[in-house]
């Protein structure tokens, strides 16, 4: 057989095709395998802060909750080892706080704290499995006198995260395990601050964008 | 005649193996163009599997510092581009300040940092298996304790 005849051309350029296009059929298979991982069922922690300055700056932030939960035992630096804070009581001020959420947990739905003062209001509330922290800063207006709203801040944690995030020990806060807790959420708001020079938002979905 | 066939079909298919070998892992791109007089402008371009490669000529002195503490970023980095890989063409953190806007995502199968400012454009996109590759080399090259 003749090295030139037509079956061992068609051979020889066959093998040369596969050769070349294998690692790029390997490559679209591995995209797809991607695309098809990123789908509705992931969720998504969304940061978005605005700064209302003449500048406007905007930062954006999208983590996969999967991710998060993946990277964070990696890091073992200062308080955070395998996915856990070490809290540190000097900074709590004599408050404990596991015992103080473990009273809102089992305690039926309402207000837990409520302050009025002439410069904040504060509520602490339980509501419909969710745990609502309301914080309302005031200033006198220059122009008559009377307060205004400064700042608004709305955090709305679900109370399984809650459970989650102290369900490591008495001086740990578990955060692989509050992220756990937080994918099986819905599209949740769970964190809103308003002020005058800047915006705030953290929130969940299914979506790999903020916009 | 024959012979000279024989040799063009095998430099042929070897180069073609070489090529795909070379490039199994994609590109590195690294853009860098400094926007004022007598400024920097940096193009490369280059076959990702060839970082590590090269990597085994670096003198063992330079890269002690970067070893010395890959036990603790190196399982991070690790896991990060093993589960990045997961998220192609995905925006991570978009950060603009007026003038300035800096971008972290994948695009497809590279990490990608976009720096676009009034005094510079930086543009570094990474094939995540190099990464992998990369920390396996420095391990391998860290000093016995």
């Amino acid at each position: 057989m003749s090295f030139c005849s037509q079956p061992f051309r068609a051979a020889a350029v066959a093998l040369a095709a596969a050769a070349v296009l294998a690692p790029i059929s390997l490559l679209a298979q591995g995209n797809t395998t991607s695309s098809s991982l990123s789908s509705s069922s992931e969720r998504w922690l969304h940061v978005r802060v605005v700064n209302t300055d003449d500048k406007n700056e905007t930062v954006k932030v999208n983590v996969p909750l999967e991710f998060a939960e993946k990277v964070l035992p990696a890091i073992n630096k200062n308080e955070l080892h395998d996915g856990k804070l070490r809290i540190n009581h000097s900074d709590m001020n004599g408050v404990d706080i596991k015992t103080l959420l473990d009273a809102i947990r089992t305690s039926k739905d309402g207000e837990f704290v409520t302050v009025q003062c002439p410069d904040a209001n504060v509520r602490v509330a339980k509501q419909s499995g969710f745990m609502l922290v309301h914080v309302t800063e005031k200033a006198t207006s220059s122009k008559n006198g009377k307060p205004v709203e400064k700042s608004r801040v709305e955090v709305k944690v679900p109370m399984k995260v809650v459970d989650a995030l102290f369900s490591a020990g008495k001086d740990e806060l578990d955060l692989v395990a509050a992220l756990k807790a937080l994918s099986v959420n819905g599209d949740t708001e769970l964190v809103s601050v308003k002020s005058d020079d800047a915006t705030v938002h953290v929130w969940l979905d299914s979506k790999n964008i903020s916009d | 005649m024959m012979i000279l066939a024989k040799l063009a079909v095998g430099t042929a298919t070897t180069l073609a193996l070489a090529t795909v070998y070379t490039f199994r892992e994609g590109t590195v791109r690294v853009d860098v163009d400094e926007h004022h007089d007598g400024g920097t402008h940096v193009h490369v371009w280059a076959p990702a599997a060839v970082v590590p490669m090269a990597l085994h000529f670096v003198p063992d002195r330079n890269l002690q510092q970067v070893c010395q503490h890959s036990e603790e970023w190196a399982p991070l980095a690790r896991i990060a581009a093993h589960e990045l890989s997961r998220y192609p063409n995905t925006t991570f953190v978009e950060v603009e300040d007026g003038e300035q806007h800096v971008k972290v995502s994948t695009v497809g199968s590279k990490i990608q940092v976009d720096v676009d400012g009034p005094d510079e454009n930086i543009h570094v996109a990474v094939p995540l298996v190099m990464i992998d590759d990369v920390i396996s080399q420095l391990q391998a090259r860290q000093p016995a304790a």
